[in-house]
């Protein structure tokens, strides 16, 4: 047992803090221009490809072998979630999801053609999974292929789309002959459209919108057809909870260190309002969630790598705890401002916008509630 | 990070949970009913091995580290074991024989932990006053040192243990101007004159458990007694914080998995409107909230005895964080478990009710969830 991170992983802690900090502040990351946001996203990846990040978690990457995995990834991800929730939720979905497809069931070819210069930070990626049809996994996808010699047709449509707007390539969920499979589709594919950038209550710098393909011809070479594909849907989802809860642990860092500094500084009476039991419990209570957040984070991280029977249960269930934890978390930071915190713009307020979007993306705390019923239960349904 | 523990480890947690539920659980109902100690169970604890395990052996221990001491506590939990039997081993094994273990001279330690190693036994420790609780510098028992001899006068309350202890560990004053400081620890044995106890106190929990007040009426007792230096008390007592903190929630965490094997098996069985009613979406969510408060709280609990095996001193702000949200976080899962059985549940017969009303204990004990808040915001 040891409940420390290495010297070397606390290094890469303080240099990816270094590398992306001071540059956030000087650019608004939580900006709703869909072409500022891709040009940041892409300076941010090309930042943080100076260090290991881009290549944490992922198979058989062979830079990362001397950290610890997705572990790692987790504490890194709440370094990034607190100085921008929208940065980190663009930089995950194009390389943890769209980059662990490739790593995980990408061909050789795949992984040096898109593998490669998206470790590299030189290509965002986005995935294509939600339908307007598909509210829970267990429904059948709609999006199809069809196979005809060396080319495979794709129809759909997807909606929320993370990165959709400024990504180079889509991997997008569908079926072929009723069997699960992904479709690599790049940007500029004829039968591909985007649709325009959606505003949405939190993460307002992320580049979210649907996308939809008709009759879209790709190489049937770019078809995935992933090992247990009955499982595809489920992996997916399990990518995108991680991604999630790291995003919660950041969203919490932000918010309580925000309201703690506030507290301390904020007079009233004649004294910092941290003085004052109301404001010193309500931060308790934050400082309190957070720290049991960040073990129940990390704990399920070390497990994907480590001891992976219960990965899914457990996982969902440092979903459900750290969002939800991240949405109180936040409230209470808002409380803690009082009318500060109520003016657009600050930390606080947008972590407060972002925590609510942890809470039904992914796995929702609803359908995770259930799963986790379910895996006590055992075979009874 | 690494958050396993060794084959070794999780075998002895299981032979703990297969000898618990064997020798201890089927006799905690009855006991709980007539609010009465099982002195055999606890006996039993002893001849286990598990109320001296962190001691080294030649004291009668096993020479256990904290990991696996906190893995006992658990592992008593999990197995059903009430929350009385687990607060008297708390109280007796890491409040009393391990504040005279950890200060006492040598003579102290091998006249009395070996003893109170084996369950032959029982000690408690006196701390809080009628007063003097959370505040722990406003005591005003005193102990005046006369010759070779201190006379103690004053009296505590909600003693665990109190009414059956053969050994107390009892803080008072030795110099009352000097508050903290002036708080020094000693070792009273029962019979001593002037040393009494009161009656048992009927309590909402816990109810195994023998707690009582204790009074010192010119009770005179050897200089010797007296633990480590004049004014070191306090400092004694913060010591076992670490354990509380630790060793001492662990049955909490057990118990939580406890209460999801039983909500589990109750569910499956359970037919209403001609299905089970594990297959309702509110009764899989009451099981999943136990199961989510029972993962939180061990990494908590864990980190603390991890950090006391490494020789760190102990992180107040952390020690405070594993209390606070077990104590607090712990009573919504043993409410939902009461109401998953439904009528049942509010019933003796299942325990269900036994362990809601046990789990009141964990915001108050040990200092209370306001304490734990008051010491976080000091801290950060």
């Amino acid at each position: 047992m040891n409940y420390d991170f290495t010297d070397k992983e606390f290094t890469l802690f303080i240099d990816i803090h270094t590398l992306i900090s001071q540059w956030a502040k000087e650019n608004n990351l939580e900006n709703s221009d869909a072409e500022l946001s891709e040009h940041q996203i892409r300076q941010a990846l090309s930042q943080l490809s100076k260090t290991i990040y881009l290549t944490l978690a992922m198979e058989k990457s062979g830079k990362s072998d001397k950290y610890n995995g997705l572990l790692t990834l987790m504490g890194a991800m709440e370094v990034i979630g607190a100085i921008s929730p929208s940065l980190l939720l663009s930089v995950e979905t194009s390389t943890r999801i769209f980059g662990r497809i490739l790593s995980t069931w990408g061909s050789d070819a795949q992984k040096a053609d898109l593998l490669a210069p998206l470790i590299d930070g030189q290509l965002i990626g986005a995935v294509g999974l939600s339908e307007d049809a598909m509210n829970v996994e267990n429904d059948v996808l709609m999006t199809t292929g069809t196979i005809d010699g060396e080319v495979a047709t794709v129809s759909g449509q997807k909606q929320y789309v993370i990165n959709a707007p400024m990504a180079d390539w889509f991997a997008v969920a569908g079926t072929v002959d009723g069997k699960n499979a992904l479709f690599l589709v790049q940007k500029d594919t004829p039968g591909l459209s985007i649709g325009k950038k959606i505003a949405t209550m939190g993460y307002q710098g992320a580049a979210i919108s649907k996308i939809m393909l008709s009759e879209c011809k790709i190489p049937a070479t770019q078809v995935i057809y992933p090992q247990k594909a009955e499982q595809l849907l489920g992996t997916l989802k399990l990518w995108e909870n991680q991604v999630l809860i790291g995003a919660s642990l950041g969203l919490m860092k932000a918010a309580f260190e925000s309201a703690r500094d506030y507290a301390k500084t904020h007079k009233t009476g004649g004294k910092p309002i941290i003085a004052y039991q109301k404001i010193g419990f309500k931060l308790s209570e934050m400082l309190t969630l957070f720290q049991t957040s960040q073990l129940f984070a990390y704990k399920a991280a070390w497990s994907a790598d480590a001891d992976p029977k219960d990965l899914e249960s457990l996982t969902l269930c440092a979903k459900v705890f750290c969002t939800e934890a991240a949405e109180q978390v936040t409230a209470k930071a808002m409380r803690i401002l009082g009318g500060a915190g109520f003016v657009s713009g600050n930390t606080v307020e947008q972590s407060f916008r972002c925590a609510e979007y942890g809470l039904f993306a992914g796995t929702s705390t609803e359908i995770s509630r259930v799963k986790i019923g379910d895996n006590a239960l055992g075979a009874m349904k | 990070m690494d958050f396993s523990f060794t084959k070794e480890q999780l075998m002895f947690k299981k032979e703990i949970i297969r000898f618990a539920k064997k020798e201890i659980v089927p006799r905690v109902q009855e006991h709980d009913l007539k609010k009465q100690f099982d002195f055999e169970a606890f006996k039993k604890l002893g001849e286990f091995g598990i109320l001296g395990l962190h001691f080294p052996e030649e004291f009668g221990g096993s020479g256990a580290d904290v990991i696996t001491t906190v893995l006992a506590g658990e592992a008593l939990g999990e197995a059903g074991v009430d929350g009385g039997l687990t607060l008297a081993y708390g109280a007796h094994t890491f409040l009393c024989a391990d504040t005279i273990f950890s200060h006492g001279t040598d003579a102290q330690r091998k006249k009395y932990i070996p003893k109170l190693a084996s369950g032959e036994w029982i000690g408690c420790m006196g701390l809080t006053e009628p007063n003097a609780g959370s505040d722990v510098a406003s005591m005003t028992t005193s102990a005046d040192k006369k010759g070779d001899k201190y006379v103690l006068n004053g009296s505590k309350i909600f003693i665990t243990n109190g009414p059956i202890a053969d050994v107390s560990v009892v803080y008072a004053k030795t110099a009352p101007e000097k508050k903290h400081a002036g708080i020094s620890a000693f070792i009273v044995e029962k019979g001593t004159p002037g040393f009494s106890s009161g009656p048992n106190l009927i309590k909402m929990g816990v109810s195994t458990s023998q707690t009582s007040e204790l009074f010192f009426n010119n009770c005179e007792i050897p200089a010797e007694n007296l633990l480590g230096n004049e004014g070191e008390g306090f400092n004694m007592s913060l010591q076992t914080v670490e354990w509380d903190r630790s060793a001492l929630l662990a049955p909490f965490v057990g118990a939580a998995t406890y209460m999801m094997n039983r909500c589990v098996d109750y569910a499956k069985n359970r037919e209403q409107f001609g299905r089970k009613i594990g297959q309702f979406q509110a009764m899989k969510q009451k099981i999943a909230n136990i199961r989510i408060f029972g993962e939180a709280a061990r990494n908590l609990v864990y980190r603390i005895a991890w950090c006391k095996d490494q020789g760190r001193p102990m992180n107040h702000l952390e020690a405070a964080v594993a209390k606070l949200f077990v104590g607090d976080w712990s009573l919504a899962p043993s409410n939902d478990a009461v109401v998953l059985f439904g009528g049942y549940g509010y019933c003796h017969e299942y325990d269900m009710e036994r362990i809601f009303r046990d789990s009141r204990l964990a915001p108050i004990g040990g200092g209370t969830s306001d304490i734990q808040k008051m010491i976080i915001s000091k801290l950060m």
